[in-house]
C-alpha cells in the first residue's frame, strides 16, 4: 500500500512537473488582444491541452485493448479542444502560441512502465484540466468564452471519469469534482 | 458532503454576493432563477434514483452513491439560494416516463442517462451565464460530477463509456 501511495505521489508529481513546464517555455501570445480579454488565460489552457495530448500519445506504448481505444478517442477530443482554443485566441486578435515537439513534453513525464502507471498519470492530468477550466470560468470576461470553457470543462469531467473507470476506480468519487468549492 | 464542504459552498456563495452583479443574466434570467432551475433538475434526479432503489431498478451501491451526490448538490444549491435571500422552490412532479423506466434496469439506465445529460447541459449554460463570478466555479464542479455520473451509468449498463469523440459544442 505504501509503495502504491509512493508511486501515485511520484506520478502526481510528474503531472505537476508537466504543468509547471508546459507554459513556461512557450512563447506568450502576441500583443494583439487587449489586456483583460482572456487571451492569456486561453493560451495557458492551450499549453496544458497540448501537454495532455502528448501524454496520451506517450501512454499509448503501455496501454492496450479498451484503454488504448478510449485513450485515442480522448486524445481526438483534446485535439478538438486545441482547435477551439486556437480559434478563440485568433478571434480576440491574437496568435496562438506554438506548441513544442513531443520529445520536449516527454522529457517532463514520469516513467510509464505499465498501464496502471499511465492511467494514474492521465487521471492526474485530467483532474488538473478540469480544475483549470473551472478556474477559467470565474476569470473569462465574455459569455461566449465562458460557454466554451464550460463545454470543454464538461468534456474533461467526462474524460476524467472514463480514465478512473479504466483504472478500476469509481467514475464519480466526489459530489463536487476536484473539490473546487 | 461533509460540513466543511457545505460551509465552503456557502462561503463561495457569500463571496459571490460581495461582488455587485446585475439582476438579470444573458437570457433575462436572474441568478436566483438559474439556481432554481438547477435545483428542480437535481430534485428530479434524486427522486428518480430513490424510486429506482425502492424498485431495484438500479444496482444498490451505484444508486445510493448517485442519489447521495444529488442530495449534496441540492444542499449546496439551497444554501446558495438562501444566501441570495431566496426560498427554495417547491418539489417538482416526477416525469411520467419514470413509471415505465422503473420496469427494468436497462430502461432505467437509459432514463437516468437522459436526465443526467439534461443536467449537464443545464450546468454548462448556467456556469457560463450566472452573473456572480464566485458561483461559476462551484456550479462547474457540479457539472463535472454530473458528467461523471453519465460515465458511471454507461459503465453499469455496458454501454460505450464515451458518448462520442465530438465532445460538447
Amino acid at each position: 500500500m505504501a509503495a502504491g501511495v509512493t508511486r501515485r505521489a511520484a506520478l502526481g508529481g510528474g503531472a505537476a512537473l508537466v504543468l509547471a513546464s508546459c507554459g513556461g517555455g512557450d512563447p506568450p501570445p502576441s500583443d494583439g488582444p487587449r489586456p483583460g480579454s482572456g487571451a492569456g488565460l486561453l493560451g495557458s489552457l492551450l499549453a496544458l491541452e497540448r501537454a495532455v495530448i502528448a501524454a496520451y500519445s506517450a501512454s499509448a506504448a503501455v496501454l492496450g485493448g479498451e484503454a488504448l481505444r478510449l485513450s485515442r478517442e480522448i486524445r481526438a477530443r483534446e485535439e478538438d479542444h486545441v482547435r477551439r482554443l486556437e480559434q478563440a485566441i485568433r478571434d480576440l486578435g491574437g496568435d496562438p502560441p506554438p506548441g513544442r515537439a513531443a520529445s520536449e513534453y516527454e522529457r517532463t513525464f514520469p516513467r510509464l512502465n505499465a498501464e496502471a502507471d499511465a492511467l494514474r498519470f492521465l487521471e492526474d492530468l485530467e483532474e488538473r484540466q478540469v480544475r483549470a477550466y473551472l478556474e477559467a470560468l470565474a476569470e473569462l470576461p465574455e459569455l461566449e468564452l465562458r460557454t466554451m470553457a464550460s463545454e470543454i470543462g464538461a468534456d474533461e469531467g467526462e474524460q476524467l471519469a472514463v480514465v478512473r473507470v479504466l483504472g478500476g476506480g469509481p467514475a464519480s468519487p466526489h459530489p463536487f469534482e476536484t473539490g473546487a468549492l | 458532503m461533509n460540513a466543511t464542504r457545505r460551509a465552503l459552498f456557502g462561503a463561495a456563495a457569500a463571496a459571490a454576493l460581495g461582488a455587485a452583479a446585475p439582476a438579470l443574466g444573458q437570457d433575462g434570467r436572474s441568478d436566483s432563477e438559474i439556481l432554481e432551475e438547477l435545483l428542480a433538475l437535481e430534485s428530479r434526479l434524486e427522486s428518480a434514483y430513490e424510486a429506482a432503489l425502492r424498485r431495484e431498478a438500479i444496482d444498490a451501491g451505484l444508486g445510493e452513491l448517485l442519489r447521495d451526490q444529488e442530495r449534496e448538490h441540492i444542499r449546496g444549491l439551497e444554501q446558495s439560494l438562501g444566501t441570495l435571500g431566496e426560498r427554495s422552490p417547491r418539489a417538482t412532479v416526477p416525469p411520467p416516463e419514470l413509471g415505465t423506466a422503473l420496469r427494468s434496469r436497462a430502461a432505467f439506465a437509459r432514463f437516468a442517462l437522459d436526465l443526467e445529460a439534461q443536467a449537464v447541459s443545464a450546468y454548462v449554460k448556467a456556469a457560463a451565464e450566472i452573473r456572480r463570478p464566485g458561483l461559476r466555479r462551484p456550479l462547474g464542479s457540479i457539472m463535472a460530477c454530473e458528467a461523471a455520473h453519465e460515465v458511471a451509468l454507461r459503465a453499469a449498463a455496458g454501454l460505450p463509456l464515451l458518448a462520442g469523440t465530438g465532445g460538447r459544442e
